[in-house]
C-alpha cells in the first residue's frame, strides 16, 4: 500500500505539471466559463428555471454537459493512454518493479492519480462556472440545487474514470504509444461522431421505407401526405427507425452520461442525439427522482470503469515486463 | 560457513514451448563477484528477472539471501540492487529526481533520499548532471544512473544485467573501478552478466557459463583460467611474409606441432608442447618474415564448444 501512495503522489504531480493536462484544462475552463455565461444569459431569460439551469440551458455553443459529452471521451483517454506503455518501451517499466513493492501498486497509484487529476478538473470547473453565474444571476443555488450539483460533480468524474480506465485499459494491452493513441482517437470519433450516422445507417438498414406517401392532384401523383393510410404507415416506420436508432446511441457511454447528467439537473432528457439537446427546458425532476430515473444510466457507466479496471489490472499482473518483450 | 546469498535448485523457465532456462543449479557466496557468461539469448536475463521476483518459474526452486524467489520476492527486491537489462528512466524527469522517487519506493525518508540520491551522483561521477532530465543523457550516463538507483537502498546483493553494454572502453574502466571498489570497501556480493568473457575475466572471482538455458561451467576464476590459458598456449595464430608450401610441411614436421592450418592470409598451428621457439627458427630459416604471432583467442564459442565436448 505504501507502494501504491508513492507511485499516486508521484504520477500526480507528473499530470498537474504536464503540458497535456495544462492544455486540456485550459480549453475546459475556456469553454465552460463560455457556457456559464451563456447559462446565466439563458437563466435571465427563463427566469424560472432555477440556478441548475446553467450547467443545462444553452443559446449558442453548448452547456457543460454537452461539452463533456464532446470533450470527456478525450480527456480521460489522454490521461490513460500511455500509462504503461510508455514506461514500458522506455525501459523504466523494469526500473520501478525492481524496487521493493507489488505490481498492483504501480497499476492502482497510476488510476488513482489519473483520477484524481480529473477530480480536480472537475471540481474547478464546476467551481469556476458557480462563481461566474453568481454574480451574473444576482444569486446562487438553493440547498437543494447543491446537492444536485454535488451529484452532478461525482457523476461528472466517474464518467471519465470510466474513459481513464479505458485509456488504461488500451495502454496495457498495446505495446506502443502510438497504437493506443490511434485507439483512443477512434474511441471518440465514434462516440462523438460516428455513432449517430451508425446508428441512422443501421436504423434505415433494418427498417427500408419503400415509398414514400403522395398526394394526387389531377391525374398526377406528386409527393405530399393527403393520403391518410399511406401517411399512417409511414409514420409508424419512420418511428420504428427511430427507436432503433435510440437504443443504438443508447449504448454510447456519453449519451448514458448526458441523459443521466440531464436527469440529475432535474430536466427531462428525451432522447437525445449527440451534439443536439433535445431536453425539454423544465426542471421537473427532484433530486430523488432524477438519481432513480438515472440509476440504469448511472451502473451501466461504472460496470464498464471497473471492467476495464479489472481486465488491465489482470492482463498487468501476468505481463512479462522486458521491454520490447 | 554462511549461507549463500544466491542459490538455485533446477530452476526452469519455459516460454510456451521454448526453454530459456533449463534446470539451472547455481550457488554464489557472500563476497563473490559473480561473472554470468553467456552469448545473446542464453537465458542471463530469465535467470535475473527470476531471482528478484519479476518473472515465475515454471519449476525449480531458489533463494536469494535466504528468502524464496516466488514466495518472498518483496524482500529481495527490498534487499537486492538490479540494474535492469536496459534500464529506462523517466526521460522528463532530472537525475536527481529519478533517484529520489526510487529512494522513496525503498521507503527511505524524503530528505534520506535526497541525500542518498546526491551522494550516489558523486559516486558514479554524473555529479554535474544532477538537475539535467534525463532525455539528454547518452546509453552510458543511463547505464551510470541504473547503477546509483540499485545502490540507494544499500542492498546486500548487485544484480547487474550486462552492465558495460554500449559503453566506451573508458566507461566499461569507469564501471569496472566502480564495481571492484564496491565489492572491495563494501564486502559487497556481486552477481552480473555478460556476454565478454574479457570483461568477466577482469572483474570476477566467479563464473558460471550459460549456453542455451544450460549451466556449461560454474567455478572459480582461478579455476577455469588455467584450463584456458593452458588451451591458450598451445595454440598459434601466425601471418607470415610469403609463406611457401615447403615452410608449412617443415613447421608441421617439428616435434611437439600436430596441425597445420592454411586459412586466407593466417596459419594456425595447434602443439601437443610449447615449441613456438621452434616454429619462429624454422620461419627465419626460409628467410620469411613473421608479421604476426600471437596465441590464438578462443572465441566465447569455442570456449562452449570445447566444455560442451567434455560435458
Ligand atoms: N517473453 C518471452 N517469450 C518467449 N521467449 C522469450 C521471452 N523472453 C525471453 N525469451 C527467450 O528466452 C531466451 C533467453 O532470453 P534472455 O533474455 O534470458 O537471454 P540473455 O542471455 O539475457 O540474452 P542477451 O545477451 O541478448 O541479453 C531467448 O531465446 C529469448 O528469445
Ligand atoms: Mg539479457
Amino acid at each position: 500500500m505504501a507502494g501504491s501512495l508513492t507511485v499516486f503522489r508521484k504520477e500526480l504531480a507528473d499530470h498537474l505539471g504536464s503540458k497535456r493536462y495544462l492544455i486540456l484544462f485550459t480549453i475546459i475552463i475556456l469553454l465552460s466559463s463560455l457556457s456559464a455565461y451563456q447559462g446565466s444569459q439563458y437563466l435571465k431569460n427563463n427566469p424560472n428555471l432555477g440556478f441548475l439551469a446553467i450547467f443545462s440551458g444553452q443559446m449558442f455553443g453548448f452547456s457543460f454537459i454537452q461539452l463533456m459529452v464532446f470533450f470527456g471521451p478525450i480527456i480521460g483517454l489522454s490521461l490513460g493512454f500511455d500509462a504503461i506503455n510508455k514506461e514500458r518501451t522506455s525501459g523504466s517499466l523494469s526500473t520501478l518493479l525492481s524496487q521493493p513493492i507489488f505490481r498492483d501498486s504501480v497499476i492502482n497509484g497510476k488510476f488513482l492519480a489519473g483520477a484524481a487529476a480529473l477530480s480536480i478538473m472537475t471540481v474547478s470547473t464546476i467551481g469556476i462556472m458557480i462563481g461566474m453565474a453568481i454574480p451574473l444571476l444576482g444569486f446562487g443555488p438553493t440547498l437543494d440545487g447543491i446537492l444536485n450539483i454535488i451529484s452532478l460533480t461525482l457523476l461528472t468524474i466517474m464518467y471519465l474514470a470510466f474513459w481513464l480506465s479505458l485509456g488504461l485499459l488500451f495502454s496495457v494491452l498495446t505495446k506502443k504509444t502510438s497504437t493506443s493513441m490511434l485507439a483512443s482517437v477512434a474511441t471518440w470519433l465514434t462516440c462523438v461522431i460516428v455513432i449517430s450516422m451508425l446508428a441512422t445507417l443501421i436504423a434505415n438498414a433494418v427498417v427500408p421505407i419503400t415509398f414514400t406517401p403522395t398526394t394526387t392532384i389531377g391525374n398526377a401523383t406528386v409527393p405530399g401526405r393527403q393520403n391518410p393510410q399511406q401517411t399512417s404507415e409511414y409514420r409508424a416506420l419512420m418511428e420504428q427507425r427511430f427507436s432503433i436508432q435510440n437504443m443504438i446511441l443508447k449504448i454510447s457511454p456519453t449519451n448514458l452520461y448526458s441523459e443521466a447528467a440531464s436527469a440529475i439537473l432535474g430536466v427531462i432528457a428525451s432522447s437525445s442525439f449527440i451534439g443536439i439537446d433535445r431536453s425539454t427546458p423544465f426542471r421537473s425532476l427532484t433530486l430523488s427522482q432524477g438519481l432513480a430515473a438515472s440509476w440504469a444510466n448511472i451502473t451501466i457507466i461504472a460496470i464498464g470503469l471497473l471492467v476495464c479496471f479489472i481486465v488491465s489490472y489482470i492482463k498487468f499482473l501476468r505481463m512479462e515486463i522486458r521491454p520490447g518483450g | 560457513m554462511s549461507q549463500p546469498v544466491i542459490e538455485t535448485k533446477g530452476l526452469t523457465k519455459v516460454y510456451g514451448d521454448f526453454t530459456a532456462l533449463d534446470n539451472l543449479n547455481l550457488t554464489v557466496n557472500e563476497g563473490e563477484i559473480f561473472g554470468f557468461l553467456g552469448p545473446n539469448g542464453a537465458g542471463k536475463t530469465t535467470t535475473i528477472l527470476l531471482l528478484v521476483g519479476l518473472s515465475v518459474p515454471t519449476s525449480g526452486a531458489a533463494t536469494v539471501l535466504g528468502y524464496n524467489i516466488v514466495r518472498e520476492s518483496r524482500e529481495i527486491r527490498r534487499n537486492v540492487g538490479l540494474l535492469p537489462d536496459f534500464a529506462g528512466f523517466y526521460e522528463d524527469l532530472s537525475a536527481q529526481k529519478n533517484l529520489e522517487y526510487i529512494g522513496l519506493l525503498n521507503d527511505l525518508s524524503k530528505t534520506e533520499s535526497e541525500k542518498r540520491a546526491t551522494e550516489l551522483l558523486e559516486t558514479v561521477g554524473l555529479g554535474e548532471w544532477k538537475n539535467v532530465n534525463v532525455e539528454k543523457f547518452s546509453r552510458g550516463m543511463k547505464q551510470r544512473l541504473g547503477i546509483a538507483q540499485a545502490l540507494i537502498k544499500r542492498p546486500r546483493l548487485l544484480i547487474l544485467d550486462e552492465p558495460t553494454i554500449g559503453l566506451d572502453p573508458a566507461g566499461t574502466k569507469e564501471i569496472r573501478e566502480l564495481i571492484l571498489k564496491l565489492n572491495k570497501e563494501q564486502g559487497l556480493t556481486i552477481f552480473l552478466s555478460s556476454h565478454l568473457l574479457h570483461e568477466i575475466q577482469m572483474t570476477c572471482t566467479h563464473v558460471g557459463i550459460i549456453n542455451h538455458g544450460r549451466l556449461v561451467v560454474c567455478d572459480a576464476l582461478h579455476n577455469l583460467t588455467e584450463l584456458l590459458t593452458e588451451s591458450e598456449g598451445l595454440s598459434l595464430e601466425l601471418k607470415i611474409h610469403n609463406p611457401t608450401q615447403e615452410l608449412l610441411k617443415e613447421i608441421e614436421g617439428i616435434v611437439g606441432v600436430s596441425r597445420v592450418l592454411q586459412k586466407e592470409d593466417k596459419v594456425y598451428v595447434t602443439m601437443t608442447s610449447d615449441v613456438t621457439l621452434e616454429i619462429s627458427k624454422t620461419i627465419a630459416r626460409h628467410g620469411a618474415y613473421v608479421l604476426l604471432m600471437k596465441p590464438k583467442e578462443y572465441s566465447l564459442e569455442e570456449i562452449f564448444m570445447k566444455y560442451y565436448e567434455e560435458a
